[in-house]
């Protein structure tokens, strides 16, 4: 169950990391002294500019194919070691347990 | 008599683990060479190969959940218990694969990672259901009490799978629906693989809940040793 829980903790911040990186503002210029006399309301953007061709927005369709199928093998592969760790655990027990049927009847 | 049957069990099992293998293989030539690349959404709608497949996955996972936890409330049989907690644990592993495979689709297709559509937030609600219902079962060894809340929360998890299936029937919402009564939603070549991944979906939930349960059982009887042997 912690194995589950950590695959999904790691594949949120997959998910947001980038994210957040793209977020982050470039550099500001050294404001001016007319910038300076400008209050909040006149520094809004006053027009939206559409960006076309190539140089448009592009979401990497590859990566998040890759990144999709990587979750799905990663997310088995991480249940199917939980079983195994589960399976040897019970086998420690059975033995343990075994051990001490022997040493009662011995005594 | 019951070595026979475990050997026939095993040998059943093997089975449909090499036949599993052979259908996933298959699958990934069909969605990757033979499967065309969406016109609109272009390489990224492959995701959706195994995304819906993981969603029906997720759907038998549950309702096994289910199924087990109502016959153990009434007959009190461990064997049913077990099949309840290995259905929810294949369920909660089925849905956890589409919560994140979903908005890597949606990211490309919507330009946003997650939004409250009806599908997305039932199959959330139910991811959260079956998940309190592991964590009630992973608080150490369960107990009678715990099992059987953890069972008549099972069925009331139940009760959300109708609502996501008919959830972009009933309520407008941004959620495909390429696969419908009607038909044409897909082209043939994708319906050969959203099929082939069906049913290697259906073997790897039908294995894994098999596995699960047994090895539930095994720690059934374990736990039940150690008792014995604690108050002998």
């Amino acid at each position: 169950m912690r194995a589950v829980i950590a695959a999904f903790v790691l594949g949120c911040t997959m998910l947001i990391a980038p994210r957040g990186l793209a977020e982050e503002a470039p550099p500001e210029p050294e404001p001016t002294v007319a910038d300076a006399k400008k209050d909040a309301a006149e520094e809004r953007a006053t027009q939206f500019v559409g960006v076309r061709g190539p140089e448009a927005e592009s979401v990497p369709g590859g990566a998040l194919l890759l990144a999709a199928y990587a979750v799905v093998w990663a997310l088995l592969f991480l249940f199917l070691m939980r079983m195994r760790g589960m399976q040897r655990q019970t086998a420690e027990e059975l033995e343990r347990l075994s051990a001490e049927i022997r040493a009662s009847g011995d005594g | 008599m019951s070595g026979k049957r475990q050997s026939g069990n095993t040998t059943l099992w093997s089975l449909v683990l090499f036949a599993t293998l052979v259908v996933f293989a298959a699958t990934l030539y069909a969605i990757f060479v033979v499967a065309p690349v969406e016109q609109q959404m272009g390489i990224v709608q492959k995701i959706f190969y195994f995304h819906v497949p993981s969603a029906y996955a997720m759907y038998i996972g549950f309702a096994v959940s289910a199924l087990g936890s109502a016959v153990y409330l009434l007959k009190r049989d461990p064997k049913w218990d077990a099949l309840g907690v290995a259905g929810a644990e294949v369920g909660t592993l089925f849905c956890l694969i589409v919560l994140l495979t979903g908005p890597l689709w949606a990211r490309k297709a919507w330009g946003v990672w997650w939004t409250w559509d009806p599908r997305l937030t039932t199959t959330l609600l139910a991811g959260m259901i079956f998940a309190a219902y592991l964590a009630l079962r992973s608080m150490g060894s369960a107990g009678e009490v715990e099992k059987r809340f953890a069972a008549g929360l099972a069925l009331f998890g139940l009760v959300d799978l109708p609502l996501i299936h008919y959830s972009v029937q009933r309520w407008r919402g941004v959620h495909p629906t390429v696969i419908t009564g009607k038909g044409g939603g897909l082209e043939s070549e994708m319906y050969w693989a959203l099929g082939l991944s069906f049913i290697a979906f259906t073997g790897l939930a039908v294995l894994l809940i098999w596995a699960r349960a047994s090895m539930e059982r095994q720690r059934e009887q374990t736990a039940r040793l150690r008792f014995e042997l604690m108050h002998r």
